[in-house]
Formats: C-alpha cells, sequence, structure tokens
C-alpha cells in the first residue's frame, strides 16, 4: 500500500482513476463550480450528484444543520434529471482528465436501468455509481438494506452497460458486508463505502426536528471511525475494490482507508470547509 | 446554470481588530487583499471559525466595506462560530473564501432606499461606497433594530460624507418607536429609483408586504439580501434552497449562495418564506 499509495487504480471494466483521490456524490455537483476553484484535474475522479430519470427539486428546507464535527444533510436528491445530465453536462466533461462517474438513483431497477441506458453511449461517463443508500428520500434505502433487492438492481444494470459499476453502500444496515457480498457476486466491478448515517438534531428552543423530515444523512469528520469499521468490514467480505469514503479532511484520514483495505478514497464534506482538500490529501498521500 | 466563481479564492489574512461597537455588535477588520479587490457590493465571504473541527463549515458574511487591502465585517456573537471569531485577536489568522454569491445591481441614478434590521446593516457601506462612486448622492437608509444600542451607528454606513439615516427601535429608544417598515411610506415618496433590503427574513417580507399594501408604485430595481443555512457557499451541496418563483409565478428553489443572496424581490415566494423556520433553528 505504502509505496503506491497514490498511484494509479483500476477499478475494472477499463476504469482507471490516475490516482486514488475522489470528489464524493453531492459534494462535487457536476465538477462545474470545483473547476473554478482548484485545479479539478488533478483529482482522480469526479462521483456526480445523484441523478435520477427525471428532474427532482429537492427537500424543502432547512436542509444542512451542522453537529458536532459533522453537518446533517436532507437535500433529498435535487437534480437535473440524467436527459439533462446527458445533453448538457456530459458535453462540458470532454478533455477533462478527471474521470466522471455518474452517481445515479431510483426507485425502481426499471429506473436505474433507465439511467445506465441513457448514459451508456457517451464517452465523457467513466463509470457508474449506483446510489443504493440515500437516507432523503422515500425508498432511498430499499435496495441499500437488503442483499437480495442489490443484488436483483446490480444484475439488472450489469446486463444494459459494459462500464464499471461501483454500488455505494448504506452504512444504515445490520450487516453491510452481507450486501457488499451480494453485489459483488451479481456483477458489481467495486464498491463505495459509505454513505451518510441517518441522524437527527433537535432544536432545543422548540423542541422539533431541525430538519423538514425529521432525520437527515450525517456526514463529515464526526462518522470517520463509523466508516472506517464498515469499510473494514467489506474489505475482508469481497475481493472487489473498495472505494472509502467517510469524515476524511486530510491525507493522514485517508491513509487510514487505506490500511484497512481499501484501494481508493473519496473526500466529502470536507470540500466544503476547504475546496482544495482533495488536493491537500492527494499531495499528502504522495509526500 | 452554473454559477460565476471565478472570482472567489481561499485566502488566508490577518485580523487587524475586533471592534465593539456596543450592544453586542461587532465589527471584525481583516487584511485580506484578494477580497478586498474583488468584492461586490452584496457579495459574502466564507469565513472559517476556529481551526478544529466543530464548527466545523465556514460561515457566511457579508462584506461590509473594503479600504485598500483589508475587509470589515459586522456580526454579532450568536452561536459557536461568531463566538470564536469574537474571540480573535490582532494578528491571529482568518481564512476566508469569496468574494462568493450574486451581489446587488447597483443603480447609476437614485434617489435610493437602503432598509437595513439589524445585522442587515453589514452589506451597506460597500453598496452605498459604489453608488457614490457612480455618482449617486440622494439615498436615504432606513436602519432598524431592537434597541438604540443595537443600531448600526450612522456614521459608518458610507464615511467620509454620511447618508441621510433614519433610525427605528423596536423599543423606542432611538428614532422611531416601533419597526423599520413604518419608515417606508415616506421614502417611497421620493420615487427612489432603487429600494435595497437586508435583515432577517422575515423583515425582509415584511417589507414587501408593507410595500405591496401602500399600492405605490414599486422601484424598478427592488432587491434584498437573503439568508440560508449554508453548507459550501459556492453551489455544490444545493442546502441553500429558498423558495423563489420562476417566470410563470411558479415556486422553485433557487440557491441563496449563487443564485443570491441578493435576489429581486419581485421573484421571492414571500409566502413560502413566511413558512420556513427561523435562522436561529439550523
Ligand atoms: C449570505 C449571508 C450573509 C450573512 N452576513 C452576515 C453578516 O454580515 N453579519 C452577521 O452577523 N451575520 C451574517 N449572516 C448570518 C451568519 O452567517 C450567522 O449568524 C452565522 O452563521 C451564525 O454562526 P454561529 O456558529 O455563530 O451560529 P450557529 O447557530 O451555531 O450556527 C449553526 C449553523 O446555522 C447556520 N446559521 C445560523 N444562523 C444563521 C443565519 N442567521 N443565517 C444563515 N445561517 C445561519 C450557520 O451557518 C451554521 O451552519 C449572513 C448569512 C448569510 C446567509
Ligand atoms: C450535502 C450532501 C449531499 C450528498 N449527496 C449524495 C448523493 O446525491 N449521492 C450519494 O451517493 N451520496 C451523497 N452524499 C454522501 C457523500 O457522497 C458521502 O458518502 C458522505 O457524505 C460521507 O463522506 P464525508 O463524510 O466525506 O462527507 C451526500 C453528502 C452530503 C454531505
Ligand atoms: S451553500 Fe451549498 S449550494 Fe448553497
Amino acid at each position: 500500500m505504502s509505496e503506491n499509495a497514490s498511484g494509479a487504480v483500476d477499478l475494472g471494466r477499463g476504469l482507471i482513476l490516475p490516482n486514488p483521490v475522489g470528489l464524493a456524490s453531492g459534494t462535487a455537483g457536476y465538477g462545474f463550480e470545483l473547476d473554478q476553484l482548484i485545479d479539478i484535474n488533478r483529482v482522480g475522479a469526479l462521483y456526480t450528484k445523484g441523478t435520477t430519470v427525471r428532474a427532482r427539486e429537492g427537500n424543502p428546507p432547512p436542509r444542512v444543520a451542522e453537529t458536532g464535527g459533522g453537518m446533517l444533510n436532507s437535500i433529498g436528491l435535487q437534480n437535473p434529471g440524467v436527459d439533462a445530465v446527458a445533453a448538457e453536462y456530459a458535453p462540458r466533461w470532454k478533455g477533462w482528465a478527471i474521470q466522471v462517474i455518474v452517481n445515479i438513483a431510483g426507485g425502481s431497477v426499471e429506473e436505474y436501468v433507465h439511467c445506465t441506458t441513457v448514459l451508456e453511449p457517451i464517452d465523457e461517463v467513466a463509470g457508474i455509481e449506483l446510489n443504493i443508500s440515500c437516507p432523503n428520500i422515500a425508498r432511498g434505502l430499499d435496495f441499500g438494506r437488503d442483499p437480495v433487492a442489490a443484488a436483483r438492481l446490480v444484475a439488472a444494470v450489469r446486463a444494459v452497460t459494459e462500464r464499471c459499476v461501483i454500488v455505494k453502500l448504506s452504512p444504515n444496515v445490520t450487516d453491510i458486508a452481507a450486501v457488499a457480498r451480494a453485489v459483488e457476486d451479481a456483477g458489481a466491478d467495486a464498491v463505495s463505502a459509505v454513505n451518510t448515517y441517518i441522524g437527527r438534531k433537535i432544536h432545543r428552543a422548540s423542541g422539533r426536528s431541525v430538519l423538514p423530515l425529521g432525520n437527515g444523512g450525517l456526514s463529515g469528520p464526526a462518522i470517520q471511525p463509523l466508516a472506517l469499521a464498515a469499510v473494514a468490514a467489506v474489505c475482508e467480505a469481497v475481493d472487489i475494490p473498495v472505494i472509502g469514503v467517510g469524515g476524511i479532511v486530510d491525507a493522514a484520514s485517508a491513509r487510514d482507508f487505506l490500511i484497512v483495505g481499501a484501494s481508493a478514497v473519496q473526500v466529502g464534506t470536507a470540500t466544503f470547509v476547504n475546496p482544495e482538500t482533495a488536493l491537500q490529501v492527494l499531495d499528502g498521500l504522495r509526500g | 446554470m452554473t454559477a460565476d466563481l471565478s472570482r472567489a479564492a481561499r485566502e488566508t489574512g490577518e485580523v487587524l481588530v475586533v471592534e465593539r461597537l456596543g450592544g453586542g455588535l461587532l465589527e471584525l477588520v481583516a487584511r485580506l487583499p484578494h477580497l478586498a479587490a474583488t468584492a461586490l457590493p452584496g457579495t459574502f465571504a466564507q469565513l472559517r471559525c476556529g481551526q478544529g473541527t466543530t464548527p466545523l463549515l465556514r460561515r457566511p458574511f457579508s462584506v461590509a466595506w473594503t479600504q485598500d487591502d483589508t475587509c470589515g465585517f459586522v456580526f454579532e456573537a450568536v452561536g459557536a462560530g461568531t463566538r470564536l471569531l469574537s474571540e480573535l485577536q490582532p494578528g491571529d489568522p482568518l481564512d476566508s473564501l469569496g468574494p462568493l454569491g450574486h451581489g446587488f445591481s447597483v443603480v447609476d441614478a437614485g434617489p435610493v432606499v437602503c432598509v437595513s434590521g439589524g445585522l442587515g446593516c453589514a452589506p451597506f457601506p460597500l453598496l452605498i461606497n459604489e453608488l457614490r462612486r457612480r455618482g449617486v448622492e440622494d439615498i436615504f437608509v432606513l436602519n432598524g433594530a431592537r434597541t438604540a444600542t443595537r443600531l448600526y451607528p450612522a456614521s459608518r454606513f458610507a464615511r467620509p460624507a454620511v447618508p441621510v439615516v433614519a433610525e427605528a427601535t423596536d423599543d423606542g429608544t432611538r428614532g422611531h418607536h416601533g419597526f423599520v417598515t413604518d419608515l417606508l411610506g415616506q421614502a417611497l415618496s421620493s420615487h427612489p429609483s432603487a429600494l435595497y433590503a437586508c435583515g432577517p427574513n422575515a423583515m425582509l417580507g415584511a417589507v414587501m408586504r408593507t410595500l405591496v399594501d401602500s399600492g405605490a408604485e414599486l422601484p424598478p430595481t427592488l432587491e434584498a439580501s437573503l439568508e440560508a443555512p449554508m453548507g459550501c457557499g459556492f453551489g455544490t451541496c444545493l442546502g441553500c434552497a429558498l423558495p423563489a418563483l420562476d417566470e410563470a409565478g411558479s415556486s422553485v428553489w433557487r440557491l441563496c449562495c449563487t443564485d443570491g443572496p441578493v435576489m429581486a424581490m419581485r421573484d421571492v415566494d414571500w409566502e413560502g418564506i413566511g413558512a420556513l423556520p427561523g435562522a436561529d433553528v439550523a
């Protein structure tokens, strides 16, 4: 691990990340904002905002709330829909060195398959990340919690794409390793773990939840030890590459994931605090 | 549409002073050459509060004024982040990401009315400075606060020449006894070309309601700087949604950080804003 910690990572099916550091889904949009703030093409991979068949408006505000060492979000998968991503965003990725992996989400197998099919002919799309773990939409976790349903979904997507398929796992399960094994058996090329942890914050003056739907997804440094344990369990369970995500703020917290067996990492919330975090992680791993 | 972030940059500046203005109001002055050179009226900076992971996220602050390579911010210690800012000492580093957001459309001819509620004073010195630079002289500031000590001093809205400032306090300790919106009627009689408002979202809604109820012709430029809790401040987290109206008048979400914080008041869904919990809920 140590001598090659910043080298290229082969995720399978021809998807080779130039380096192991990625920008996590939902924390980098479709790349166009961060492209103006950092040298985005030095980062290995961009995992886009969760994209669905139709445009989604997202949840009512407030959508974010801070907690000790972390934040809760309830964005509700606001996105322009896969057709707009294919027609308007993908052409703008032309020539980018960063590998763009489109994160897709849906409420049924058909919706995931539809999104995958729309993206299949687009050269600028380097891979697909299946979000089976969104805590902020109705039924967002249905696939992530049930190994059988997850496997059925992955097999259906596998059947319509030659691209690298990464499955984003939910930590909000009893046995994350069982889900990881099921999606590996169903043909996933890699898994990423973890999505946010279900959490809640109470506004103490009123006794009500801060977030309108009650719960949100917890991210940031507060979850790093939890994510690390989940990723370690996944690494022990599968042979396909594992991408570690959760609470990374610097090279040291990223290296922890490589030590437990991850092949690559994603930086999420820390990008909000400092847009350069992914680059600093990369430089630190090289250093 | 992707936000234009071409002016934004992260820089580590240096605190020059944290001045106590009374009533809990604080003015933080820092050497931040990039921000000072590029901030436009109504834009904001995401300031890091402390070095640790709690508080984690940056906090948004309007750029109150700029002079040479320094910037001023006006705030109050309301929570963990602002408390850390209030404790900064001269020489301490200050990490800023900015300027961010869509600012005021600055008109070239007056009269202009600026309506400030509480800490809503923050963006006005920079705006007034730019209006003056464009030759606009007839600027009326309506400044409201809970009590006299919490009124941003009239002399600080613009230097050296102070604009006309009418004050209102909820408790009557200075100026008009009542809300700043009570002063709108008279200000409107000057047929302003622009009205700019900043303050808590509920106060901005009251300004809009008062304007509409007055039956007077609305100023052609009618803008407000709104607030929302922010994750990133630069358009990627989608956390700062506010209810707005699209061209057809249907309710849509707009991002406070990139579509705003300054929005045309005609395009804001004030009913939706009124239904949101107050900022302290975050
Ligand atoms: C565009 C913009 C410009 C602003 N400019 C100023 C200014 O010039 N002066 C000033 O005093 N305040 C300003 N605010 C409000 C300021 O950002 C909050 O007072 C500050 O974030 C509170 O942080 P805290 O840690 O002290 O409080 P906490 O309550 O501990 O903050 C917790 C979370 O809630 C959010 N939050 C809390 N209150 C507000 C609020 N009123 N608006 C938005 N988010 C909030 C914070 O960002 C943070 O994520 C501005 C807000 C916005 C959106
Ligand atoms: C505001 C926000 C939005 C997110 N949106 C998505 C999403 O659309 N799809 C997804 O798979 N994960 C999403 N995530 C989860 C992140 O990709 C990541 O798994 C999680 O935040 C943990 O990493 P972190 O602690 O580094 O942020 C989102 C996270 C945040 C904070
Ligand atoms: S604060 Fe993140 S999109 Fe506005």
